[in-house]
């Protein structure tokens, strides 16, 4: 029998980017906070600039739940399911923002109304066979107000592009408007990334730097970015990366409110017969606990939350918990992040010294941001040349036919161009589909015993097309760069296991096609809310956290505005 | 030759390899129907390739001879390759170009090292990208016991092309595509020794 | 399990009590007294204490994973990699036979069966194809051995490769790379032979416009600095050497 603790207001289920943000509103309206997270505290002296160690040795995943529970991944139903050999969620007070890129994109505003969207404009005919894409429940404008919220909370860098209307051409003039100008100015460019912007600029498009979760100057006590070149998949040393686990976390223990328990493993989340939730089960070490609470709040990263509903059997909820409709699972998508374009310059870039939200954004191909009357697709992607660079994957660059990757000749070859490749990172429309969704793998489990998601996802001829006009376009940027060399990444097949996966546990009006509601909250089990993009029907053509913890804030206010409803 | 002759002489260096590329499973014919000869010191058509070039001995680029280049032939490209392997095929194991129009052939043991000088009478000859991406000769390893067939293609060019070097297949046809005015081939094969199979203790 | 608020400066001082020693940890923590120098604040990108160079150019010591013979065909394949040439020193005088060493102790410790097996079955594969050990070939012999290794012409030889002989080649390349290309503190990139060689300019904890400029214009000098010279990150302190 699991020992029964004191009951709780909310248990918040993972303390990263989304249940780390969620904590802070309800702390501070007086509600009592538990906050159960798998991972530990890490703090600045844990991150030291260290290729080995972030790169090659995965340190920062050292709680290895994420590891332990990697899912299994197939492109159709006809095809067993692989086990994947590792995945880089971090599993840690702060979560994955400890580690992250720290690009904090809005949404723009199509990606709330595709369906709408594309119906007004080019017919309902051009909405893919076999998606179940859905307008989202409410508008850009309903979000907004949650974005300036968390862009300052957080502290997030930035050219704003639409102030109120106003367009703005430094920024990015396809934005949705924003009543202010981000609280900070944009992380510097290097004289390589100017010369990107204006190759860009001469090819007709609008470039402009990209935002991101990182102090360009000090903020809030906090020092600007060092530009040391670890940042991806490494903390910063400095405190200057924008992580819950230093500002929305710390806030909300100042009030009182809240108590963290590290290494906090939940496995499931009780019921009573009415099919109410009334706390979860978690594991740390040997010893089992039953956190009960009036609310519970999942916030473990998609596959866990879909994970945690379906292992969470129960008389109410034979299915898993709120599944009563078959819903849990179900319009999973994830970014097609594979298609890359590089290239071989002339000249050196100079970028040793960056990372990689620092760095120009076209936003010409976007979304709906360009006219696609006469292309076989809808959606698009964001351009992103970023400034990135360390010396062991450097050393290991491929010779574009030149010759053996090692030896004397090599030593030339990598003396000589070794700060001159660049690749594209772009950002591209994923719709959901009725055949791509997780469930259960019916063979694998993680180390408790429990069974771990399959994944069963492709990217279909919507998503190939816009990889293959993306890879067009980049490769128009390189030639007007002076590229030497260009080269292409395949177009996908199976989806597979993302960094940026969405779906699972839709929100919408419907409950016969989403589980959660337009406020995050279960329609089957209203005292259940969900965090994270496991929420978000679309994806857009841009990175997840922001949207993910403006969703959260929201959902986390409305809890406050509305406790007596949800919580009595 | 003129321009107008050469032009109609010419013959698109894609079309040249596939009707190769059909002949190679009647490898007599396609030695009759080339319009020049190519031969090898050590290897015969149609009979296994010596293991010397190949990862079961040295691995070195075996010699070639041509005879009988069309006149007006400029330079000489070269593509050793495997139809029956590759996604999609073929399997490119060797290629050579910017060969001088007056060299007779290649020795054996084309340097794989790219700081090292071409042999004699072969200067500005390079190397493209094989199969595995690398400038350089890599012969056959047919996987078990199989039977695959190496088909080297020459190609004579009516231009001095001064490519550069590293070029892939696709590229380099594309790059002769106008130019080729004959084209030659050998087709031995080669199967990996059973007794290579085994494990000595 | 306590119900109590945690507070976090209280779980990693315990943490590090336990893992660093008390005399040790009480040097970490900001204003603890005892401290032999003061720790550096985190804007203080200065190094503390000699970096790990100096240590690291003194001889390798015992190997504790390979025997003499396997060490012996691991540092002539490892030299054929990255060879000392007019270029400068490669990856023998940078240390990457002590980092592989090292790491096959630690986090590469699964990986001390493969490189028995790997280095078993090039000797034989050159003797097999070559006709002479891999220690008697020229070195355009083991480098022409060496690519067959690394295409996965080798596989097919029947000399012990266990899957393909390319799995062998590119485990050996990325941990050699690592020892070359990597932190100091890890046994490899002695002198930061490695780091002069690609023209990285070193582990910065800050970096400035102007040292971007510099950089652009090729005239930032190198730091030579291992990131463990920084203060915030010697966790562990020892007696000083
Ligand atoms: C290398 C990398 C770079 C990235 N770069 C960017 C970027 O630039 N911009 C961007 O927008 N996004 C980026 N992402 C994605 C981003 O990290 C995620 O969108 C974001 O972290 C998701 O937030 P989350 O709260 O859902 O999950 P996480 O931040 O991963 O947090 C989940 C937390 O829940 C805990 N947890 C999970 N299960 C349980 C359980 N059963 N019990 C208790 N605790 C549990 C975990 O330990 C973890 O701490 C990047 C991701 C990676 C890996």
């Amino acid at each position: 029998m699991p020992r029964q603790l004191r009951s709780a207001d909310v248990v918040v289920v993972g303390l990263g980017a989304a249940g780390g943000v969620s904590v802070q509103p309800l702390a501070e309206a007086g509600l009592d906070v538990v906050g159960l997270e798998a991972g530990t505290w890490l703090d600045r002296r844990d991150f030291a600039p260290d290729e080995i160690r972030n790169n090659y040795r995965d340190w920062p995943m050292l709680v290895k739940k994420t590891f332990n529970e990697r899912m299994t991944s197939r492109a159709t139903e006809e095809q067993s399911a692989n086990r994947i050999g590792g995945h880089p969620m971090m599993n840690a007070v702060g979560g994955t923002t400890l580690h992250y890129w720290a690009q904090s994109w809005r949404l723009n505003p199509w990606d709330f109304r595709v369906v709408s969207e594309t119906r007004r404009r080019y017919g309902a005919g051009r909405l893919p066979a076999g998606s179940t894409v859905e307008d989202w429940p409410f508008g850009y404008e309903e979000l907004e107000p949650y974005y300036d919220r968390v862009e300052r909370e957080i502290g997030v860098s930035g050219q704003a592009g639409n102030v109120r209307g106003d367009i703005d051409r430094r920024g990015n003039r396809f934005e949705g408007p924003r009543q202010r100008a981000y609280p900070m100015r944009p992380l510097r460019w290097t004289a390589y990334l100017e010369r990107m912007a204006d190759a860009a600029r001469s090819l007709g498009w609008h470039a402009f730097p990209g935002p991101a979760a990182i102090n360009s100057e000090a903020y809030q006590g906090r020092p600007g970015c060092g530009y040391h070149g670890f940042c991806s998949s490494g903390g910063c040393p400095l405190d200057a990366k924008n992580s819950p686990h230093l500002t929305t976390i710390p806030r909300a223990l100042e009030t009182g409110n809240l108590r963290v328990v590290p290494r906090a493993h939940v496995t499931t989340i009780e019921v009573d017969s009415s099919g109410r939730t009334t706390g979860v089960n978690y594991v740390t070490g040997n010893e089992e606990f039953f956190q009960p609470a009036r609310v519970v709040l999942i916030a473990g990263y998609t596959y866990e939350n879909v994970r945690l509903l379906l292992l969470s059997k129960s008389r109410a909820y034979p299915e898993g918990l709120a599944n009563n409709h078959g819903q849990v699972g179900r319009h999973y998508l994830s970014h097609h992040q594979g298609a890359g374009v590089g290239a071989l310059l002339p000249y050196d870039t100079g970028a040793w010294y960056g990372l990689p939200a620092q760095g120009v954004a076209v936003d010409d191909f976007a979304d709906d941001n360009f006219d696609h009357s006469g292309l076989d697709f809808i959606g698009g992607g964001n351009l992103w040349a970023m400034s990135d660079r360390r010396p062991i994957s450097a050393a290991s660059m491929g010779t574009y036919g030149r010759g053996r990757n090692w030896g004397s000749a090599w030593k030339r070859f990598i003396r000589e161009n070794v700060d001159r490749t660049h690749s594209f990172y772009i950002q591209k429309t994923t719709l959901p589909y009725e055949d791509n969704y997780l469930d259960l793998d019916p063979q694998y489990t993680d180390e408790l015993g429990l069974p771990v998601i399959r994944i069963t996802a492709q990217y279909k001829d919507n998503e190939r097309a816009i990889a293959a006009y993306m890879q067009d376009r980049a490769e128009e940027w390189y030639r007007e760069l002076g590229a030497l060399e260009i080269t292409r990444g395949g177009l996908g097949n199976t989806m597979g296991a993302s960094t940026h996966a969405y779906g699972g546990t839709r929100m919408g009006d419907d409950p016969e096609t989403n589980v959660v509601d337009r406020w995050g909250f279960a329609h089957e089990a209203p005292n259940l809310g969900v965090l994270g993009a496991s929420v978000m029907g679309t994806s857009g053509a841009r990175n997840p956290t922001l949207t993910v913890q403006a969703l959260a804030w929201r959902t986390a206010q409305h809890l406050v505005d509305a406790w007596r409803d949800i919580a009595e | 030759m003129s321009a107008a002759a050469s032009s109609r002489t010419q013959m698109s260096a894609r079309s040249a390899l596939c009707a190769l590329a059909f002949t190679v499973c009647l490898p007599l014919a396609a030695e009759a129907q080339a319009t020049f000869v190519v031969e090898s010191p050590t290897m015969r058509a149609g009979e296994m390739m010596p293991r010397d070039y190949s990862p079961d001995g040295r691995n070195v680029s075996p010699p070639l001879a041509w005879r009988g280049l069309p006149d007006g032939t400029r330079q000489i490209a070269v593509i050793c390759q495997d139809h029956g392997a590759g996604n999609p095929p073929p399997w490119v194991h060797w290629i050579i170009y910017n060969i001088p129009g007056s060299a007779t052939g290649l020795p054996e043991g084309i340097p794989f090292d790219e700081s090292r000088p071409m042999p004699p009478g072969l200067e500005g000859a390079v190397q493209g990208a094989n199969g595995w991406g690398m400038p350089m000769y890599r012969g056959p390893a047919p996987p078990g016991t199989s039977l695959h067939h190496y088909h080297f293609a020459v190609f004579a060019l009516d231009a001095e092309l001064d490519l550069p070097p590293g070029l892939t297949r696709d590229e380099l046809l594309e790059a002769i595509d106008g130019h080729v005015i004959g084209l030659g081939s050998m087709t031995p094969h080669y199967r990996r020794h059973p007794e290579n199979q085994e494990i000595d203790p | 399990m306590s119900d109590k608020p945690i507070d976090r400066r209280a779980i990693s001082r315990r943490d590090l009590l336990k893992t660093a020693g008390a005399a040790g940890a009480a040097a970490l923590i900001p204003g603890a007294a005892g401290a032999k120098e003061a720790p550096a604040s985190v804007a203080d990108t200065a190094a503390v204490r000699a970096g790990p160079a100096a240590a690291a150019a003194a001889p390798a010591g015992p190997l504790m994973n390979l025997t003499a013979a396997e060490t012996e065909l691991l540092s002539a394949m490892v030299d054929r990699l990255i060879p000392s040439d007019d270029m400068g020193p490669g990856a023998l005088e940078a240390g990457a036979l002590r980092y592989i060493d090292r790491a096959l102790s630690e986090a590469e410790s699964d990986s001390v069966e493969a490189y028995r097996i790997g280095l078993a079955a090039l000797d034989r594969y050159a003797r097999y194809s070559r006709g002479a050990p891999f220690l008697e070939l020229s070195d355009e012999d083991k480098d022409s051995v060496l690519i067959d290794v690394q295409l996965g012409g080798a596989t097919g030889a029947g000399v012990g490769f266990v899957g393909s002989s390319g799995a062998f080649f590119n485990m050996v390349k990325s941990h050699t790379w690592q020892g070359v290309f990597g932190d100091p503190m890890y046994g490899g990139n002695i002198d930061f032979i490695g780091w002069d060689l690609i023209g990285y300019p070193g582990a910065r904890m800050r970096v400035s416009e102007q040292d971007q400029r510099e950089l652009e214009a090729g005239q930032l000098p190198p730091a030579r600095r291992s990131a463990y010279d920084y203060g915030q990150f010697q966790l562990i302190r020892g007696e000083e050497d």
